[in-house]
């Protein structure tokens, strides 16, 4: 059976060529001819036109290739900085053709020497262009990478009314010049690792190396080694792939598409991951505070930043509890509510036909439903998903004695609520949590909710992303600066949470009058 | 992972077991706002009557059902409080719940009967019963009283009395009269119950606020008056006090739980008008009891700060220190006369206090068995006390000195 299996998925990838990876480390051969027929096999040419070359001859009489792929390679480097600096030199009889090429005839900053295939078709996917000398065992690779990338743009998904409102492009430089831009620091490390087997990728491991706990680059870096998957196309496959707990509800990574959300993680010791093609940074490890906060909450005041915590603080518990709190009042506990509200709502459910965990899921639903059918749905529809909701969920439902008037309140503020939530890890975990709490809140009222939440914190004090433990530095509680639920001012922000284990834990020494 | 299933399993089967009993939809309930109390007509039985909101009047527009009254009343005879909810299930569709219970109305035959404490008591058991139910005493049997009590503006019954019970924290004419409290005094002290009734007879030519409920000369509104209160010794009603005791009894506790509360005394610079006023309290009353001396002696001081409200007798105090000290001094006495009748009073015809000052003897004693045996009730028969009030004006009302008549007279 084993052998059939074998056999069958050997048989199913015979006839495919050889990863990038794969590619025979042969050396070039010194006739120009043969190489740049070897090349155009492994790019399949003709079946397969990416491959471009051109041939050209020097002043002096010697050949040379010039081959790049389209798409990846900018065709106006090429002309500008490649081809007419080669069509014009004068190379006769000088040694080392190659270096005299490298080093006095191209006008352009990156050049590399590469002696085999497979150096060059890593090169030419990746946008560079090779020179081939005939006669030369040796190549050059040239920077000439021209992929299609946006502009910056504006973040879509961490909105800020006050800070900068810059967001990651696809294109891995830009990434990395915005966060080199906020991060004025000799000391930022950019280490490559490549991922994926089959089309490789680079990624840029980012960390302040006089900051970050080495042990933790270690382990991130362990991990990308670790992932044997034949292609990774986004920094989100990624982030399920470096997860310990895919399963769990939690998150181990945040993603971030604010470059200034970035530079701070890499401030407190943080380990921060880019890709190409990817419009966000990965930020590992992560507690539930980098969930919590926003960036808005340091650029604004002390006390503007602080309400806006609190105001969070409330909606979290609300997008939790509110439903699973109603259940557990009207089914359960029907003393805690005053007569006045109470009779309200018997009165209101009088011609409901359904239990009340049974309209309330049926409320909760279809707000879930129109949640997702409002990011899918095309723009110019937008505005329909917004009146066919407020008229299901407020009006004809309640018209219909589907489900009484007051619970579509607090369906309303517990879809609000769960707007508030910054990150959409937490966003989604909480949404799914609250069904969880509706049916504790079914069974026992509110026994069960304090069983199911003593349960759930517990599980969410107990895990670990990448060693750091998801509540630090509250519990288990390390020295930091406090900058939890409420953030002290920026002044007595001096100490880098020691959760995170930073080699260098002080961020400024605090004057003598800061400790007033 | 086939473990992790059998514990899941066997948790959701204990907490299916454990919760669903207590489970119950709320348009499946009624809910009892008032209860009645009476004695039945035969021996050690009692005549409960419910009155049971209805949720689909005056709550939510969607649900408004016309013609149907705001809640309904009906009467069981049965041994006790909870086999009469039980019985009453036979003409009630919904399960009878008593979440929402907030007043207890006893009617005066059965609350000057010994059963009344073992009723109560017992109907305690039932965990649904809330201890913050107010509980009065009505002078005819609590059936007619409930009956008889449709007030205008309050056609949902719960919100009647729950107003009710705001007012009297502004004018302590009746006590603050719980079943918690009425359960804490139980053993030879006083609990005061509010004492209502629908009958009126009004008396005229009363001093200010000297009435017991149905005396207050009114013409019109609802029937019902609530004033005074029934004094209960031991669980069993032995006695009224007017509305002008019950105030006093109020100011005589070290924590006063009346905030404000109006009250007119003869002005001592002109005999023919009196002098209303708004009293408060800013500290606690002092109390200090003496159990070593025979008899007792108990000393008390009651701070109080009075703010002129009508001044019929048009006196300028606000410019003469003669007439203020003269009015203050009056207040003083006033007030010191009618403490030391109530004292009398509560000495003579009762075992016992209501102003919680036991609970400042009590902590002369090492064991409890030594204050048991030293038999509070009727060493307060015997005591000497002495009632003094510190009276501090505090304001003369918005304006500063009253109008002149006599120039408004001469433009006439």
């Amino acid at each position: 059976m084993g052998d059939f299996l074998k056999r069958l998925f050997e048989g199913a990838g015979g006839d495919q060529q050889a990863s990038a990876n794969d590619v025979p480390k042969d050396p070039f051969s010194t006739n120009l001819d043969d190489n740049g027929k070897r090349l155009e096999e492994l790019f399949l040419f003709p079946l397969n036109d990416a491959l471009k070359f051109r041939e050209l001859t020097t002043q002096s009489g010697q050949r040379v290739k010039v081959l790049f792929v389209t798409g990846a390679a900018d065709t106006d480097k090429i002309s500008d900085y490649v081809i007419k600096p080669l069509l014009n030199s004068e190379t006769e009889g000088k040694q080392g053709l190659t270096d005299e090429i490298m080093n006095h005839v191209l006008t352009i900053s990156g050049t590399e020497k590469i002696s085999d295939f497979q150096a060059a078709v890593l090169k030419l996917i990746n946008g560079n262009t090779v020179i081939l000398i005939d006669g030369e065992k040796e190549g050059i690779a040239v920077e000439t990478a021209g992929f299609e990338s946006r502009q910056v743009a504006e973040p879509t998904r961490e909105i800020v009314i006050k800070g900068p409102k810059n967001a990651f492009v696809e294109s891995n430089d830009i990434n990395h010049s915005l966060i080199r831009r906020q991060v004025k620091d000799h000391r930022l490390v950019s280490e490559t690792a490549m991922v994926g087997v089959e089309s490789p990728q680079k990624i840029s491991i980012l960390y302040l190396d006089h900051i970050v706990d080495r042990e933790l680059v270690k382990k991130v870096k362990d991990e990308i080694d670790q992932i044997d998957k034949a292609a990774i196309l986004t920094l989100s496959e990624l982030e399920e792939l470096l997860e310990e707990r895919p399963y769990s509800l939690i998150p181990s990574t945040l993603s971030t598409e604010r470059p200034d959300r970035a530079a701070s993680f890499l401030n407190e010791g943080h380990v921060v991951l880019l890709m190409d093609n990817s419009p966000d940074a990965l930020i590992a490890p992560v507690t539930f505070w980098a969930l919590f906060h926003t960036a808005e909450d340091q650029f604004l005041r002390w006390a503007y930043g602080n309400f806006a915590r609190i105001i969070r603080t409330i909606a979290l518990f609300l997008a939790l509890l509110m439903p699973a709190i109603y259940v557990a009042v009207v089914t359960f506990h029907p003393e805690l509510i005053p007569t006045d509200l109470l009779l309200a709502i018997a009165a209101s459910r009088e011609r409901v036909p359904f239990p009340t965990l049974l309209e309330l899921l049926l409320m909760e639903i279809t707000f879930e439903i129109l949640r997702e059918a409002g990011i899918r749905v095309p723009a110019p529809l937008g505005s329909t998903i917004g009146i066919v909701g407020a008229l299901i969920l407020g009006q004809a439902a309640v018209q219909a004695n589907l489900v009484s008037p007051l619970l579509v309140v607090v369906i309303a503020i517990t879809g609000l609520a769960s707007f508030a939530i910054p990150d959409i890890g937490l966003s989604v975990m909480t949404r799914i949590i609250r069904f969880i709490f509706i049916a504790a809140a079914f069974f026992m009222g509110f026994v069960g909710i304090a069983l199911a939440a003593t349960a759930m914190l517990a599980y969410a004090a107990s895990l670990k992303s990448f060693g750091v433990p998801f509540f630090a530095p509250l519990s288990p509680h390390m020295p930091s600066s406090r900058d939890l639920f409420l953030r002290p001012i920026l002044k007595k922000q001096w100490l880098r949470p020691l959760s995170m284990r930073p080699r260098d834990a002080i961020r400024a020494k605090p004057k003598g009058r800061s400790g007033s | 992972m086939k473990r992790g299933l059998w514990a899941i399993g066997v948790l959701l089967f204990v907490l299916f077991l454990s919760g669903c009993g207590a489970r119950s939809e709320l348009e499946k309930q009624a809910f009892v706002v008032t209860i009645g109390l009476d004695k039945g007509e035969e021996e050690h039985q009692i005549e409960v009557t419910f009155q049971v909101a209805n949720p689909q009047v005056n709550t939510t527009q969607g649900a408004e059902a016309q013609n149907e009254k705001p809640s309904d009343t009906f009467t069981i005879t049965a041994d006790d409080l909870l086999s009469a909810k039980e019985l009453a299930q036979s003409s009630l569709s919904r399960e009878m719940t008593f979440s929402h219970l907030q007043t207890i109305i006893v009617g005066e035959d059965l609350a000057q009967d010994n059963l009344f404490h073992r009723i109560i008591s017992s109907a305690m058991i039932d965990p649904e019963m809330r201890r913050e139910a107010i509980m009065m005493v009505s002078k005819e049997p609590a059936q007619e009283f409930i009956n008889a009590n449709r007030p205008t503006m309050e056609t949902r019954p719960h919100k009647y009395y729950e107003f009710m019970e705001d007012s009297w924290r502004e004018t302590g004419y009746v006590p603050i009269s719980n079943l918690n409290i009425f359960f804490q005094r139980t053993d030879g002290e006083l609990f005061l119950a509010a004492y209502a009734t629908a009958q009126r007879d009004p008396k005229h030519g009363v001093d200010e606020d000297a009435f017991l409920a149905g005396e207050v000369p009114q013409k019109g509104g609802d029937p019902v008056q609530i004033i005074g209160s029934a004094v209960m010794h031991s669980g069993k009603m032995v006695g009224k006090l007017n509305g002008e005791e019950t105030r006093i009894a109020q100011l005589l506790r070290y924590h006063n739980l009346i905030k404000t509360m109006t009250a007119s005394f003869p002005d001592p610079n002109n005999e023919e008008y009196r002098i209303t006023v708004i009293m408060n309290q800013k500290s606690h009353t002092r109390i200090k009891v003496n159990t070593d001396q025979s008899p007792l002696k108990i000393e008390v001081e009651v701070p109080v700060r009075v703010q002129i409200n009508s001044n019929l007798s048009l006196v300028d105090y606000t410019t003469s220190k003669k007439k203020r000290d003269h009015l203050k001094k009056s207040i003083e006495k006033d007030m010191e006369k009618a403490s030391d009748s109530l004292i009398d009073k509560l000495q003579e015809e009762f075992v016992g206090e209501p102003f919680v000052w036991y609970a400042h003897a009590r902590k002369d004693f090492w064991t409890a068995k030594d204050y048991v045996d030293y038999n509070w009730g009727q060493k307060f028969k015997d005591a000497q006390v002495d009632i003094s009030y510190d009276v501090t004006i505090i304001n003369y009302g918005e304006q500063l000195r009253p109008p002149t008549l006599e120039k408004l007279d001469k433009e006439d």
